[in-house]
């Protein structure tokens, strides 16, 4: 692949890093002011019109902050886990198509849905490498529940996820969007609603958000860091949540497809994808809000002993109800 | 698991989307205080006798009889007040009243100190007018 | 009022030979002096033949040349067993073998009055910092503060936080410290959790970071100014701290206080009975992470407040009550006011009643979680919500009826499940209670006058008053020498008589339940440390007594100096 403009326009400018992360923190914006119109108060405000300045503000004020490095850690270790937390999670959304094909063009090929959910667990794995080099009983106990909470987790995700490409008959994301005519989630209603249970666990928002519990345990996993290593943990938070979200979007909800009315079909594309995204991202944050948290003993028995077997029976139901649906709709 | 019953936060919490926040913008918006909150002290210089009731009543030793033209008249130390008003009713002559001001924050100090001087001054004693101290 | 009856009965008849002084000055108190070691026979018969029998409090009172130790026992009543050491040698023993409740109060009158107790299993200091001057004894008589005092290096108190953190020889045991500084807390203490994995082995708790020394300033002040003092002591329980301390002080007055005045009382102090339980149920949720239901609670405690600043002139401090009645009237308009208001928490709070009932992620977080047995909760004399959780029937407005609770019908809420859950639903409960109580006040509140004239000097004498406060029984013991000053006053707050039945409900459980037992307790550390005003810094340590802080040099009217 030649490096010629389209390449580098695609990957650093549009629809590539700078505007995912735009996007992101637009993303972060809309749930605050979301979760703050539910419990009765307003969220963000002053920093901009309606307050949408304000992650930037958050931001730029954590990299202005000291950076502290406790004494005894393992300098490489501490410093090198956010970072690469951060870098898989974008590597992962790359793979995510936002305006009808990958970032990268003529990237995308059978099994990337499986490379993003690798990619997802990899760099969960870092996350905890960053709670466990912090040498600190809090960051410790947070680092364990991670693994605990997400490599469980995993498991249903992965099951759930095998459903809709049995339906697509495919495993690249592409494909799967393009082969809904109708979205999944009407023709799967019940695998729809168990995935995003399941990626509440995933994305640690309540009621699974033990590991960030505060109340708990200080700050979990992100207790020791400061500065610019804690923007880094918490840009890495907020891209974990944009690519559950796009996730449930491609796979269920049908992706960038939608009706184009007039003008450029590119932009409209994008549109839908954001749209539909952000309806994803309100339904979060609703189930995060009328729920308290579970314990962490809850959370493990409730996956092996309720999600898993249900994840399997959902699949076998779709796996049976396949050639019923392609006979109905085609 | 629980029992599989919905959480009863459920339409409570949706129905917050539609309603207005109840956050109050203040200091956009004014704030209505009750008539009788324990706000900042006024004081008519000519009803006071110099009995020193008020000095001696107060809990935390926050007034200070100090000669001002002639008389010995109270100061009133804002950042040892508690506001409990013990002064307002030992005072035997009704000299000290209550108001409803209550921004009285500031970063000077001196503004913390009640003199009699800033009484004088004033031709009619009126205890709602005194709002002159928002920092 | 039968059990109170009782206790003096059995006691008059079976330590005949050990009662030196028996004097019922009202209704419902006894003060008793006992010869010297005879209290163990007293406490132990009282347990015996009376149901639900508490130690409240211990008192240590500086006499001259004798310290007086009064037990305060709770039955019906208050029973007071009083017994006297030599001042030279200040040796007793102790009650905590029959009574494992006793064990902090005890420790307290080592800590600031120096007696011993003989046989108690861990007598340390409780309030005041390790490197305090042995022989310094703040609550005696004789004890000055001075300025420029050392109070020696403060290398042993880090010495103590180094071992956060550290890992046990058997490999698998965490040492977690919670506090002085943790989110979970609103107020500094230190509990430092032996874990293993997730469960907890062991807690040790350390309290005394808010001490303040109120118990010695109030013997610098006048009565009617102490009352200023006391309800600064908590600022959620304001209206119970000054009933109780007026109470009392009217007790040994003799001062008759007005009908009204009693009503208007009762009104406050139900109103901060609401507040107060509203304020718990939204911090349980945020402890157990259901940000939304914190934030909705809140906002429904709003109402409330509008009407405590209608009838005091404050949010939240009142300021309303002094010694011989209340100082502010309700006019006819703040009553209809009221009524609404009262009438939208209601609402509310029904509402709220059913959430916790009903909502299953709560329960799961609750339900058989921190359990407290009913015969524990009485060997270690917890009060309040804690022991109605516990399916103890104790209230003091019904058992030894104050203020105007003797007229108003209501009903004492108490759960048998003993654990999270129970004592959560309680105080949901009890916010209903409350607003009947609150109805039924304002609609016959008789008139008449607001308070009665009293003189600043009050005659000599003692006396012991307790409330129910929002969080438990609250007790004051009051001792006047004939001046306009008090001789002794002594506070006892009902987190301090909760705190030991904490680190029992918490071994063997998870660290994820902690903060929902802690919320269970509503701890109030303002309430429960309150004395010593010392000030260590930059390593010199200085403090200033109360005559060079009101030095005239150090007032903000010599801006030169500091």
């Amino acid at each position: 692949m030649a490096l010629d403009l389209t390449f580098i326009v695609r990957t650093l400018i549009f629809p590539g890093f700078t505007f995912l992360l735009v996007l992101v923190l637009f993303f972060d914006w809309f749930e605050r002011k979301v979760a703050a119109r539910f419990q009765n108060r307003m969220g963000p405000t002053y920093t901009g019109p309606l307050g949408i300045l304000q992650p930037i503000a958050d931001y730029i004020k954590l990299f202005s902050k000291e950076d502290i490095t406790p004494k005894q850690t393992n300098k490489l270790l501490f410093v090198a886990a956010p970072i690469l937390a951060f870098s898989l999670f974008v590597f992962a959304l790359f793979y995510i198509p936002i305006d009808g094909s990958n970032v990268v063009l003529n990237s995308s090929f059978e099994g990337d849905l499986i490379l993003v959910l690798l990619l997802i667990s990899l760099a969960n794995f870092g996350i905890f490498l960053s709670g466990w080099a912090s040498l600190n009983p809090y960051s410790g106990i947070g680092a364990t529940r991670i693994l605990t909470q997400f490599l469980g987790y995993d498991i249903p995700l992965i099951i759930l996820a095998i459903g809709p490409a049995f339906l697509a008959k495919s495993l690249s994301l592409v494909n799967i969007t393009a082969s809904q005519t109708l979205p999944f989630a009407l023709l799967i209603p019940w695998s729809c609603v168990l995935f995003i249970i399941v990626l509440q666990a995933e994305l640690e928002k309540d009621p699974f958000d033990i590991p960030h519990a505060e109340t708990e345990i200080v700050g979990g996993y992100e207790t020791e860091y400061s500065g610019r290593k804690l923007a880094f943990i918490k840009l890495s938070e907020d891209f974990q949540f944009l690519i559950g979200a796009a996730l449930v979007t491609e796979l269920f909800l049908g992706g960038s497809h939608g009706p184009v009315l007039f003008g450029m079909p590119e932009l409209w594309h994008i549109t839908w994808f954001i749209v539909k995204t952000l309806g994803v991202a309100f339904f979060l944050e609703y189930i995060g809000n009328v729920a308290a948290r579970m314990r962490i003993d809850q959370v493990v028995h409730g996956n092996w002993k309720l999600l898993i077997p249900l994840s399997l029976l959902s699949l076998a139901l779709t796996v049976i109800i396949e050639p019923l649906l392609r006979s109905v709709i085609g | 698991m629980a029992k599989l019953r919905l959480p009863s936060m459920i339409k409570d919490v949706g129905s917050c989307i539609f309603k207005k926040p109840f956050t109050r913008e203040y200091p956009a918006v004014k704030v209505e205080v009750p008539e009788g909150y324990r706000g900042r002290h006024t004081f008519d210089p000519e009803k006071c006798i110099s009995c020193g009731l008020c000095e001696r009543d107060c809990p935390s030793k926050a007034i200070e009889l100090v000669e001002v033209s002639g008389k010995r008249m109270p100061t009133f130390y804002l950042d040892r007040c508690i506001f409990c008003y013990q002064c307002v009713e030992s005072c035997p002559r009704e000299a000290i009243k209550l108001s409803t001001n209550f921004e009285m924050a500031t970063t000077d100090k001196k503004d913390l100190l009640i003199t009699p001087e800033e009484f004088i001054s004033q031709k009619k004693f009126n205890p709602d007018e005194e709002k002159k101290h928002v920092a | 009022m039968e059990r109170f009856e009782n206790a003096v009965e059995v006691l008059k008849n079976n330590l005949e030979d050990a009662i030196l002084e028996f004097r019922i000055p009202k209704p419902r108190k006894a003060y008793i002096l006992l010869k010297p070691e005879r209290h163990r026979d007293a406490i132990s018969l009282l347990l015996k033949h009376i149901e639900n029998a508490e130690l409240s409090t211990i008192t240590g009172t500086d006499l001259g040349n004798e310290i007086e130790l009064n037990y305060h026992m709770a039955c019906g009543g208050t029973v007071t067993l009083k017994n006297r050491v030599p001042r030279e040698k200040p040796v007793i023993r102790t009650i905590t073998d029959i009574l494992p409740g006793a064990n902090l109060y005890e420790r307290e009158v080592f800590d600031l009055l120096g007696v011993i107790f003989d046989g108690h299993p861990n007598l340390k200091r409780l309030m005041l910092p390790e490197n305090w001057r042995k022989g310094e004894y703040p609550l005696r008589r004789d004890w000055e503060p001075h300025a420029n005092q050392e109070i020696g290096s403060t290398s042993e108190e880090t010495s103590q936080t180094e071992s956060a953190g550290e890992l046990d020889e058997a490999g698998s045991i965490i040492n977690v410290v919670v506090g002085p500084q943790h989110p979970v807390l609103h107020e500094p203490e230190r509990f430092s959790f032996k874990v293993d994995g997730e469960t907890v082995v062991d807690v040790e708790m350390r309290l005394g970071y808010v001490h303040r020394g109120i118990e010695k300033a109030a013997e610098r002040m006048m009565f009617f100014q102490d009352v200023f003092l006391v309800e600064r002591i908590c600022g959620i329980c304001n209206a119970a701290h000054t009933t109780c301390f007026c109470q009392a002080v009217e007790d040994i007055g003799n001062i008759e206080t007005p009908p009204r005045a009693l009503y208007l009382r009762t009104i406050i102090h139900e109103l901060n009975r609401v507040h107060s339980h509203l304020l718990l149920l939204g911090v349980a949720g945020h402890l157990l992470g259901f940000e939304a239901l914190f934030q909705h609670v809140w906002r429904d405690r709003e109402p409330i407040m509008d009407i405590i600043e209608r009838i005091t002139g404050n949010r939240l401090m009142s300021g309303f009550n002094t010694i011989g009645g209340v100082r502010r009237d309700l006019g006819p308009n703040i009553v209809e006011k009221a009524r609404k208001n009262v009438e939208e928490v209601r609402k509310r709070a029904k509402f709220y009643n059913k959430v916790f009932e009903e909502d299953p992620t709560l329960r799961l977080r609750t339900e058989g979680v921190g359990i407290l047995s009913k015969s524990d909760a009485l060997k270690l004399c917890v009060t309040g919500p804690v022991a109605r959780g516990s399916g103890i029937d104790l209230d003091v407005r019904k058992d030894d009826p104050y203020a105007a609770y003797g007229e108003i019908p209501f009903n004492v809420v108490s759960y048998k499940e003993c654990d999270t859950w129970a004592r959560l639903m309680v105080r949901a409960e009890e916010v209903l209670e409350s607003l009947d109580i609150i109805d039924y006040a304002l609609s016959h509140i008789p008139s008449g006058r607001l308070r009665v004239r009293v003189q600043r000097k009050q005659p000599e004498g003692e006396a012991v008053s307790r409330v129910e406060a929002p969080r438990g029984e609250l007790i004051y013991y009051v001792k006047s020498d004939g001046t306009a000053y008090p001789y002794r006053v002594k506070v006892r707050s009902p987190t301090l008589a909760n705190l030991v039945a904490f680190p029992e409900i918490i071994k063997g459980s998870y660290i994820a339940d902690i903060p929902a037992v802690i919320g269970s307790f509503d701890p109030c550390f303002s309430c429960t440390d309150r004395m010593v005003f010392l000030d260590t810094q930059n390593g010199k340590s200085w403090h200033w007594s109360l005559e060079e802080v009101n030095n005239s040099k150090n007032r903000i009217g010599d801006l030169n100096g500091s």
